[in-house]
């Protein structure tokens, strides 16, 4: 039961916050996108009283942006000098007890008491102090969890770049290219929202930190590779990110032991499904993702779980994300296997094409993975993470054998 | 700019706001509701029933002006019926800690019948509650 509540919760969460990344990149107004951000905040949050908070930094002071269950209190603005600004941590959550004691807080308690402020986020872009979030009592009266703690900070982080390209915006003459600069900064906040999920999932797993991360751009590279459109990349990298989603339902311990007993490793096989139940309830603007994520363990041998599906049953982006998967998982550190080298993967690969693997799927990666070597491409999506230890022309022609093989 | 997929039919009777709000509660386009439920306190109603029969979806900006609501009742000492409700809408007001300000029926006659004791003047002493 209490299982079933977390998975609620987070459906809800994520699909609120994937609204709300498509609210403040919409083409709504400014003041629109705000509030709506806002509400997204106090719904999420049982928060019946909130204010959000723009710095004016002529004045040196908060001025009210927009609010929600306050009344009278049109005016209210808080003093705030710039040697408070500089002990206020970025996008923090501070209780309002941990502020009490802050010469800022004493400076403003009226309006703090105006405010009914609770809890109080300072919004930062980079070091650009741009406003705060204030939050009043929740329903519950309780304090914010781990998890909600990460939700809130994530939507803090969308508000303040919300802010920010507001800034830029009026600053910017509104040409084409600079609109879409501003585009890209959008999309950008909204990668970051499922980005954000993405780490509360691998947070779960100290062996798979940063593997979701990995998974998705190991992804992006064999779609590149392929030639998808850029519209299809962006959303094999969204599915790369939340394919283990599933897993957040699971007990930690389940996941993190080395001597897994049957009944433990039917819990672990049930993540794809779940991931798959969490992704088809939220409205993503790309299709398949939850298609890909439900398959991402599946085998072309058709010995692959959830559904034993076979080659030609299994879609392109489902093969693409089960080979990232099984790559890093490869080149990581796990509690059940050892690391293996680049060299070592490789093979391995190779050696499971027509059983676990794709042939051509498999041909785009190694592909990339020469290219990236060679320094051909400008944005190397799978060097990076990998360790340097390898020796790159040794690596070369083992690529360029399997390579000529397949193209056979 | 508000969209028109969510609107809000309301009457009284005696001390007692009914709302239906219908459509999506998703947008912004929702606070029509807390609006509604606004003007009814203002007027002295304390009584106010929300039937949810014909609420498609509600995400957290609908939870928020649901949580609104809840706050403008409770700051007017006024009490809060809800009906009607889908098992989805349900766990959501569970999750958010709503239903515990909220006395829940599940048709929106009986909460009228437990709150006039008289049904005939409702005309519905004919009908087999
Ligand atoms: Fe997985
Ligand atoms: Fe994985």
């Amino acid at each position: 039961m209490q299982k079933n509540w977390d998975l609620k919760r987070l459906i809800f969460n994520i699909s609120s916050l994937v609204h709300l990344g498509q609210e403040v990149t919409s083409s709504k107004g400014f003041n629109e996108k705000i509030k709506g951000a806002l509400y997204v905040v106090t719904g999420i949050f049982s928060i019946p009283r909130a204010a959000l908070l723009i710095y004016n930094s002529r004045l040196h002071s908060l001025d009210l942006l927009t609010s929600k269950g306050l009344k009278g209190i049109d005016g209210t603005i808080l003093r705030i000098e710039h040697r408070h600004i500089k002990v206020l941590k970025k996008n923090e959550i501070y209780s309002i007890k941990e502020l009490q004691n802050n010469p800022f807080y004493k400076q403003n308690e009226t309006a703090f008491k105006t405010l009914q402020t609770r809890t109080f986020i300072p919004l930062f872009v980079k070091e650009e102090f741009l406003g705060a979030l204030s939050l009043g009592r929740r329903l519950s009266r309780t304090s914010y969890l781990q998890s909600e703690a990460d939700t809130l900070r994530a939507i803090a982080n969308q508000i303040s770049t919300t802010l920010h390209n507001s800034n830029l915006f009026k600053r910017l003459a509104r040409k084409a290219t600079e609109n879409k600069k501003l585009y890209e900064n959008m999309r950008h906040i909204y990668h970051n929202t499922v980005q954000a999920f993405a780490a509360a999932i691998d947070a779960k797993d100290v062996y798979t930190k940063n593997h979701s991360n990995r998974v998705a751009k190991i992804s992006v590279a064999i779609a590149r590779e392929l030639s998808w459109k850029d519209k299809d990349v962006e959303g094999i990298y969204i599915a790369g990110l939340l394919h283990d989603i599933g897993k957040i339902v699971l007990d930690r311990v389940v996941i993190r032991s080395k001597n897994l007993t049957n009944a433990e490793m039917d819990e672990i096989r049930k993540h794809p499904k779940i991931s798959y139940d969490i992704i088809s309830k939220i409205k993503f603007p790309w299709k398949d993702i939850s298609d890909f994520v439900r398959h991402h363990h599946e085998r072309i041998d058709g010995k692959g779980y959830p559904d034993s599906l076979r080659d030609k049953e299994l879609s392109d982006g489902a093969k693409i994300i089960a080979l990232a998967d099984a790559f890093d998982a490869m080149t990581t550190e796990r509690p059940y296997q050892k690391k293996r080298t680049l060299n070592e993967a490789l093979i391995e690969i190779k050696e499971c094409l027509g059983t676990q693997f794709d042939g051509n799927i498999s041909k785009a990666f190694f592909k990339t993975i020469q290219k990236e070597i060679k320094g051909e491409l400008k944005d190397p999506q799978v060097l990076p993470y990998l360790d340097k230890d390898f020796d790159p022309s040794i690596i070369i022609m083992l690529l360029e054998g399997i390579i000529a093989e397949l193209s056979a | 700019m508000l969209t028109n997929n969510f609107a809000v039919v309301s009457k009284a009777i005696d001390d007692i706001a009914i709302l239906q709000p219908k459509g999506y509660m998703n947008d912004l386009g929702a606070e029509r509701l807390e609006h509604e439920c606004e003007q009814f306190l203002d007027k002295g109603l304390k009584k106010l029933i929300i039937n949810f029969s014909d609420i498609q979806h509600i995400n957290s900006m609908g939870a928020s002006v649901l949580i609104g609501i809840v706050q403008r009742i409770s700051e007017s000492k006024g009490q809060l019926y809800f009906t009607n409700i889908k098992k989805v809408h349900f766990d959501v007001f569970e999750m958010l800690g709503i239903i515990k300000y909220v006395k829940i029926f599940k048709e929106e006659r009986e909460a009228l019948k437990f709150l006039i004791k008289d049904a005939e003047k409702l005309g519905l002493e004919k009908t087999d509650l």
